[in-house]
Order: C-alpha cells, then structure tokens, then sequence
C-alpha cells in the first residue's frame, strides 16, 4: 500500500500591502453593493424606515423647543448653541449608524446563531466583513438633517468658520463616529466571554441620547464618567466646542481624535482576544 | 411513570365536544397566563442590564429637569407647567417605572410569526389568537412586575428620593390605571402586528411606534409643557392613557370626578381598541398567505 501522496495547498498570491487594503477595500465596495440591491428590493421598508428616522428626530427637535420654550437659557447654554450641539451630533452618529447595524446584534446574529464561522472562513478580516454585511442606509438621513441643522443653528449664532474651522471639522466628525465604533465594537467583543443574545450595548446605546447635551449641564461624577469611562463626552460635546463657546468648557476639542485612537485600539484588542477564544456554537 | 404491559392496550379516543365546559375556556386562557410567566422567567438574566438602562433614562431626564429648573429659578420661578422640580422628578421616575410594566413586544412577536409562518400553527389551535396574546401579556407584566420593575424601584426610589403620592389610596388608583395601561398598549401592539398581514416587514413601522408613543404618552415631556393646542389634541388621543394618566393621579393632579373620568376613558380605549384588533384580526387572516411550511 503505497502512502497518500502529500496535500499541497497552492499557495496564495503575492501580494504586496497596498495591493491588499486596495484589495479588501474593493470587496468591502461590492459587499455594499449588494446590500443596497438586496435593500431596495423591499422599497416600502427603506421608506417607512426613513419616515421613521425622519420621525425620530422632529420629536427630538420638538422636544428641545418645548424645553427651552420655559427657560432663556440653559445652565448659560442658548438654545441655538443646543441645537447646534445637537446638529452636529447626528453626523458621527449617522456615520456609526450607517456600519452599525451588525455590531449591535453581533452576539445574537453571529455568535448564538453561528454565523460568524462563516466569516472565519473567507480570507478577509473578519471585523470588516461583519462591519460590511449590512448596512443602515437610513443613517445617511441623520447625516443630511444634523447638517441642516447645524447649518441653520450656525447661521442664528453668526458663526463665521475660517479654513482652520473647516479642516478641524473634517478632522473630528470622522473621530467622533470612529469613538462611536470603538466603544460598540468593545462592547460587542464581551459577546465572546459573555453569552448572552441581546449583549451589553442596549443600555450603553441608551446613554447616546444624553450626550447631545451641554456636558455642564449634568454633575460632576457624569461629567467625569462621560469624559474619561464612557467616552460619549467625545462624540458631540466635546469636538463641537471648538465652535460654539459656552459656560465652562474645557476646550479639549482636538484631543478627539486621539480619544478615538486609544478607544479603537483597545476595542480592536479585545476583539482580537476574543477572536482567538471563539470555539463556535457547535450546532 | 406507569407500567408496560405484555399486551398492547386498547385506547378509546374521546375528542373534546366543541364546545368547553363551563370555565373552560377561562383556565385555558389562564394557562397562557402561566406559560408567558414561566417563557420570560427563563430569560431573566436579559432584564439585569435592562435594570441599568432604566436607571439611565431616569437619571439623564432627572439632571435635564434639574438644569431647567435650575435655569428658571434664577429668574424667581419654582414651578414649570405645573410641576415642582419634586414632582418632575417623580414624574420622570414614576413614569418609567410604569413603562417598565406596561411595556410588550406583541407587535414583534406576531410578525416574527406572520413572516415565518408559524402563524398557520397558531390559526388551526382552537383559541383565539388576539385573546391568547392578551392573556400572555399579562403573564409577562406579571413576570416584569417582580423582576424588572421591582429591582427598577429598588434602585430608582432611594437614588432620586421620589416621594409617595400625597394621599396613600392613590396608590391603588395608580396601579389600577398602570393596569390599564397595561391592557391598552397590548391591544395597541395588537393592532400594530396585524399590519404585518399586510405590509409582511413592519420593523420601520414598530420603530415609528416606538417614537411616537414615548413622545404622545407623556414619558418624555408632560403635556402641560406643551401650548393649549397640542394638549388638546393628545386628550383625544389613546397615548396619554399609558403613562401621562397614571403618573399624573399618582401626583394627585387628578382627584374626584377627574379621577374617574380620567379611569373611565383608559377602560374605554382598552375595550375600543380590543374590538377594532378583533374586526381587523378576523378581517387579516382571511387574506393571509403563507410561504412554504
């Protein structure tokens, strides 16, 4: 009996860096174009889905009026400064909605229903195929309103950006939804430790809602937990203060993006340590 | 455990008459009471960060209210729309305390069937499908009430210092309208899933049920925040009638015959909204097509 002859597998081909982010970047581009065609062949979803977005944020808008239909000011806070703090935080939050979606139910989807095995399988990186199979179209609407807002509230403040305004601006808002991602994307990675369908990000996602506020306006324990644990401190207040000024802020605006860094790599480390301890559902 | 025998038993098939016997269907209903009880027991766990994610909504709205009220006061006024800063604090806490009770994910729950079509399993069981789902929202308001909303007091009462009501039998009024509340909204969400009859995907419909019900129920902002206008509008709306009604008898705002009317009316939807679930029930599944199965 003659031994098997050995298995070679053929070896993949050379490729070098840019070649391979290029590479991935053009399969990240068509995974999104197969979502938008598997989106829009439910076009009465994709609508009802924008109304309801749209919905969202008139009552957000409705509710900011009332408030400050009782007071002039709150905490010192005008309320076209408000309303530009809330403008501007439906940009990153729009870019994190808009690659969000399969983060949010990542231990339901792809870990209790086994589906990350196979994303394991393809020879791409995991994060960015899980973050490229679906997409939340409808975050391009908060997007498009938040800058209408921030727009008409800049306007009532007379405020006049330079071309330093405008680059600092390119600079934060990309920061600002890379923190959103950092933070979901560690908590997500818990899912790897800790089994359970519904993950810890609900009521992390619940605190978004209060970041769009004047940080001064909560106490002091808030302001540092939101500052220095929970880093949501970053995602509006803080990039956004480089253009409105109000009572006792701090002026930390261009630290985002390294707040969005040290988020990231930590995020990414859990999730890489995650990663090696998976073991599948083995169902 | 019972013995085998050598021969094989003979069997005589009785099928159930038609028709219960007295009491019939009302323990078979209450069996459903039971069995949501026991379904959402074995999730338990789920409802500890649900414990935290309340606090949040509370604590967030306490320091907003703080701030308003804070803002006001420098101008030498104590009260907005009727409301103490004391009040608006326990209306905040007392108002996602109730939602913690009230709230349901029937809606969910029979389009997830609808568009699997395990409905069909549903259709040829001899109940009916809108008073079984009833019935099984209040085993899970019951299984809620002691392991969510309980720890949800527990927490929220001491951390915000809300005070009882001013008269201790508001008490029980409260927990009556919350109840109704209860019922409402699971007629509501009723009401909601049959559109997946017709719509099959109705997520963007439930999240726009979502937002407008925080918003036209009052757990957000009180109406009396809002111009006359809008308040009456919402006072021929079902919505206040979940938490705006409930949080407001509990702060003694309504007494007498306010009291009762405002009771009178919950009742009123309740039964209004479980009719109209019936007739568009009846009127849904005449036209239902299944895929596969």
């Amino acid at each position: 009996m003659s031994p098997l002859p050995p298995v070679i597998l053929a070896p993949g081909p050379q490729r070098s860096r840019p070649e391979r982010v290029r590479r991935q970047l053009g399969i990240v581009g068509a995974y999104f174009a197969q979502f938008l065609k598997m989106r829009l062949a439910y076009r009465v979803d994709f609508l009802v889905d924008l109304g309801a977005n749209l919905f969202a944020i008139g009552v957000q808008l409705t509710t900011l009026t009332v408030l400050f239909s009782k007071v002039d000011a709150l905490m010192g806070w005008s309320f076209e400064q408000v309303l530009f703090i809330y403008g501007f935080s439906l940009l990153p939050l729009g870019m994190f909605n808009v690659i969000s979606i399969n983060l949010y139910r990542f231990a339901e989807h792809y870990i209790a229903d086994g589906n990350l095995d196979r994303v394991l399988v393809r020879p791409i990186n995991p994060l960015a195929q899980v973050l490229s199979e679906s997409f939340n179209v409808s975050g391009l609407n908060e997007i498009i309103l938040g800058t209408g807002i921030m727009i008409f509230a800049a306007g009532r403040l007379d405020l006049q950006p330079d071309l330093l305004d405008a680059l600092v601006f390119a600079v934060v808002v990309p920061s600002a939804a890379v923190i959103y991602v950092g933070v979901f994307l560690g908590l997500t990675a818990v899912s790897f430790w800790h089994e359970d369908r519904m993950g810890l990000s609900p009521p992390v996602y619940n605190v978004i809602r209060f970041a769009r506020y004047p940080l001064t306006i909560y106490g002091r324990w808030v302001q540092i937990f939101l500052t220095f644990v929970l880093p949501f401190a970053w995602v509006a207040y803080m990039p956004a203060t480089w253009f409105v000024d109000g009572p006792g802020v701090q002026r930390w605006a261009l630290l985002t993006p390294l707040v969005a860094l040290l988020v990231t790599s930590l995020a990414y480390a859990i999730w890489r340590a995650g990663l090696r301890r998976y073991a599948s559902t083995g169902s | 455990m019972s013995d085998r025998t050598a021969t094989a038993p003979t069997y005589e098939v009785t099928l159930a008459p038609w028709r219960r016997e007295r009491g019939g269907s009302v323990r078979l209903y209450l069996g459903f009471v039971r069995l949501a009880f026991l379904k959402f027991l074995a999730y338990r766990l789920r409802y500890y960060t649900g414990v935290i994610s309340y606090t949040i909504f509370v604590a967030g709205n306490a320091y907003l209210y703080r701030a308003l009220f804070a803002s006001r006061a420098e101008a030498g006024s104590v009260e907005i729309g009727g409301f103490t800063l004391a009040e608006m604090i326990t209306y905040i806490a007392v108002a996602w305390i109730g939602r913690s009770f009230t709230f349901n994910n029937i809606d969910r729950t029979l389009s997830h069937q609808v568009q699997q079509g395990e409905i069909a399993m549903q259709l040829i069981k001899p109940f009916h499908v809108q008073t079984v789902m009833m019935f099984e929202a209040i085993g899970e308001a019951a299984f809620r009430l002691l392991m969510f909303t309980v720890p949800i007091m527990v927490v929220v009462v001491p951390l915000f210092g809300i005070h009882g009501p001013p008269d201790p039998a508001l008490y029980g009024w409260t927990v009556l309208s919350f109840t109704l509340a209860l019922i409402m909204n699971s007629q509501l969400n009723f009401l909601v899933g049959c559109l997946a009859f017709y719509l099959k995907n109705i997520t963007g419909v439930i999240r726009a049920k979502h937002i407008s019900m925080d918003f036209l129920s009052g757990v957000l902002v009180p109406f009396t925040f809002f111009p006359e206008w809008f308040q009456t509008v919402v006072a021929w709306l079902p919505f206040q009638g979940l938490s705006f009604v409930p949080v407001t008898i509990y702060l003694g705002k309504r007494t007498g015959p306010d009291l009762a009317e405002a009771l009178i009316v919950q009742a009123a939807w309740a039964v209004g909204m479980f009719l109209v679930g019936r007739w568009l029930w009846n009127r849904a599944v005449r036209q239902v097509t299944l895929q596969g199965g």
